[in-house]
């Protein structure tokens, strides 16, 4: 596909030899994948793979295989009829990278207030469509993965908030980990009990508990979540209390 | 700012997609690659297929048994790489049926075409699966023999083992995919490793004996031989592959499907290639080394065990065997019921197919129905007093001719398919016609022989159901005409796959 330039990757990407199919020796592929999906921006959804190709001017075999793989990671969705293309939801992740906005003061005011009374990490998500965007992190107890915690809904309590609230089917395959039954079981977990919680996903012997933050018209906006060792996580009434009461003041403010 | 940056930042709202899968209703995307992998290995039971069907191609091919296998292989290779060219683009339910309705299109002859594949793969997914269970209990009381000798040739305590085997696959079956897919997973690797062990036992045995260019001199000296000899021989051959497909029935199921499927069709092909290879080169040079007639044997690897002083592992080979077929059976049914979910989902066959079970997420009475039929055939054989081996027999060339019509059928449909949705290069398309055209010309050939000989009445009873099968459809859908527009529906991305879908979908729920 190119020419023989030695690749400069370092030694251990090169003895796997290839990363999901695409070799290490082929940096011009990655470049034309980035064209096909820039070209299929900039067309809008349903392009075909033929106009693909003449934009970018490729060999057919080559963006036909280019699309595919795309399509594989789920960067690229085909339309209904299997004849266009559009932009896969997965891509939004890029975009959360974006700073996440902090909260109005009078919401910090009430958050650090109840990081005074309870000996823990309090953090403030919000909700944006399929994803968790961190808005507040406590300083004093900060995230063991925020990365995982924003790619896999079902791993934390906060997740698992937005979860229940997308419903059945309702989630985009890529952003859970476990088959539908048993994220059916964490999301019945939810309604029944009205906070999500998990204990030792994250990191062993520590576990988290969230409660929902609503607006006016019920959508989930936020969530106040609590992490802390997992034998506190176990008898959750009196933290649930506090985390109800803070989430109830809050929510006029973020909303 | 680059179109794309625009466009992740902004997410203006995508129409034109669903909210709801059609397939909605299975555990989705809950198994990976190695379970579907699986699925396609115990469709296929390699472990089964290598002890029986060598024999069973020795006997028409003669010499030229290494070479027909070898040639099946190949021939299967082209399938799985023409079948590859939907798998990567959709994911179904409904197997080659779904991608050759994609295919044809929705005219009166695309229609046929479509129903026809349907029934093809119908045929083909629940004849294996009785063949696989009369196998099972076949070799269940071969084991069973042992203890109780009096055990053997009473249909009666056949047909009570093979209905313990069918409770089994239903609950394994009902309990839902992720298990189903493990319990064949393990049997099955357990099975070939047995077996594998065996013949390379045999090969270190054999091989000082024995001058090893025998095997390819045997193979080029019958392929100069008859044509129908090797045409024959290779469809027959090509039983021993069918159902390595039978993962793309999984698309729902499984995680990324774009990439897993295709991986797991092509490598299923090549493995059980090179699998098949070494136990046909271990049964054809055993036997000459012992200087028996291979095509007379009745269980070739069991006597060669013995003849080479290896009886003790005869015990264990069976129950190897037993498994595999009863994994073959899971597998054939799982891929059966999904079947009939899809052409339930479609309109053709009745709701009630395509429902799901809440909990376990299992088109649930889908496999019902499909267990039942695969127990009550074989059943009423063997309680008619058929004879376990002849029914066997008699349900694999059914078996085989469904399966191989559907794969005519999905090698003409690729090209069409590419075409219709503007991708068609050369490369796939002389891969398909490639692969159609011989398989058609195998294929017809093949039924021309078993026409004239002992397994007519196999022939008669693919012809019956299938045109019948056919039929029955077809009417429904000239009652029904809009039926012929909603066929092939498959697992369509939803807005939330969408980006800028979800936006949409938001603002639908305010």
């Amino acid at each position: 596909m190119t020419e023989s330039t030695p690749p400069a990757v370092p030694e251990a990407t090169r003895k796997r030899g290839a990363v999901d199919g695409l070799r290490a020796r082929q940096p011009a592929a990655v470049h034309s994948a980035l064209g096909v999906l820039e070209s299929v921006a900039q067309h809008g959804a349903g392009v075909s793979a033929r106009e693909i190709c003449e934009a970018l001017d490729l060999p057919r075999a080559t963006t036909y295989r280019l699309l595919n793989l795309l399509v594989q990671d789920e960067y690229l969705v085909r339309t209904p009829d299997l004849r266009g293309f559009a932009l896969g939801s997965k891509l939004e992740q890029f975009g959360r990278a974006v700073m996440p906005t902090a909260p109005p003061r009078a919401a910090r005011e009430i958050i650090n207030e109840l990081r005074g009374s309870i000996r823990a990490g309090v953090h403030l998500v919000r909700y944006d469509a399929t994803h968790i965007v961190l808005s507040d992190i406590d300083p004093d107890f900060p995230l063991s993965h925020p990365e995982r915690i924003s790619r896999e809904l079902d791993c934390s309590a906060m997740g698992r908030l937005l979860l229940t609230e997308l419903g059945h089917d309702g989630h985009p395959s890529w952003a859970v980990v476990r088959p539908a039954s048993s994220i059916h079981a964490i999301t019945e977990h939810v309604t029944r009990s009205g906070y999500a919680m998990q204990n030792g996903e994250l990191q062993p012997g520590h576990g988290c508990i969230a409660v929902a933050i609503r607006d006016d018209h019920d959508v989930l906006v936020a969530g106040l979540a609590v992490s802390m060792p997992g034998v506190r996580v176990e008898n959750p009434a009196k933290i649930v209390d506090s985390l109800r009461e803070a989430a109830q003041g809050l929510a006029p403010l973020l909303s | 700012m680059s179109a794309l940056e625009r466009a992740i930042a902004q997410r203006h709202p995508v129409h034109g997609f669903s909210r709801e899968s059609p397939l909605h209703g299975l555990d989705r995307r809950s198994i990976g690659f190695v379970e579907v992998l699986a699925q396609s290995v115990s469709a296929i039971a390699p472990a089964a297929a290598a002890t029986t069907m060598p024999l069973l191609v020795a006997s028409i091919a003669g010499s030229a048994t290494v070479f027909s296998i070898a040639t099946a292989g190949l021939l299967a290779l082209l399938i799985a790489f023409t079948v590859n060219q939907f798998t990567r683009r959709m994911a179904a339910t409904g197997s080659l049926y779904t991608f050759v309705a994609k295919g044809f299109g929705t005219d009166r002859a695309g229609t046929t075409a479509t129903l026809a594949t349907s029934v093809g793969m119908l045929i083909g997914y629940s004849f294996i699966a009785m063949f696989a269970l009369a196998g099972g209990t076949y070799y269940v009381s071969i084991v069973l023999a042992r203890v109780i000798p009096d055990l053997i040739g009473s249909p009666l305590a056949t047909g009570g083992i093979m209905v313990v085997l069918a409770s089994i696959v239903l609950l394994v079956l009902a309990r839902g995919i992720r298990l189903s897919s493990r319990v064949t997973l393990m049997v099955e690797t357990l099975s070939v490793a047995v077996l594998l062990i065996l013949i390379v036992a045999l090969l270190i045995q054999i091989g000082p004996h024995t001058d090893w260019s025998a095997v390819t001199r045997q193979s080029f000296a019958g392929s100069t031989g008859s044509f129908s000899g090797i045409a024959v021989g290779a469809v027959l051959a090509l039983t021993a592959y069918v159902g390595f497909e039978s993962s793309a029935a999984l698309g729902v199921e499984v995680r990324r499907p774009f990439r897993n499927i295709p991986r797991a069709l092509v490598w299923t092909v090549l493995g059980s290639l090179l699998f098949y290879l070494l136990a046909a080169t271990a049964q054809v040079m055993g036997f000459e080394v012992l200087g028996a007639d291979f095509s007379q044997s009745t269980s070739p690897v069991n006597e060669l065990a013995e003849g080479f002083g290896l009886g003790s592992f005869a015990l264990v080979l069976d129950i190897g065997i037993a498994a595999s077929f009863l994994a073959c059976t899971i597998a054939s049914t799982t891929a059966l019921a999904r079947v009939l979910f899809s052409l339930s989902r479609d309109g053709i066959l009745p709701r009630r197919l395509g429902s799901t079970h809440p909990k376990l997420h299992t088109p649930l009475f889908a496999i019902g129905v499909s267990l039942l039929a695969v127990t009550v055939v074989p059943l009423a054989f063997v309680l008619a007093g058929a004879g376990i081996w002849n029914t066997m027999q008699l349900l694999l060339v059914v078996a085989a001719a469904g399966y191989i019509t559907a794969y005519i059928m999905v090698c003409f449909a690729a090209p069409a398919f590419l075409n219709r949705i503007g991708e068609l290069s050369i490369r796939p398309l002389l891969t398909a016609l490639v692969a159609g055209l011989s398989l058609t010309i195998a294929f017809v050939t093949y039924l021309a022989v078993e026409v004239a000989g002992e397994r007519a009445l196999a022939v008669a009873l693919y012809v019956a159901v299938m045109s019948l099968g056919t039929a029955v459809l077809l009417l429904r859908v000239r009652k029904n005409p809009r039926l012929a527009l909603t066929i092939g529906n498959y697992d369509e991305p939803t807005v939330i796959d969408v980006l800028g879908g979800t936006t949409q979908a938001k603002q639908a729920s305010d």
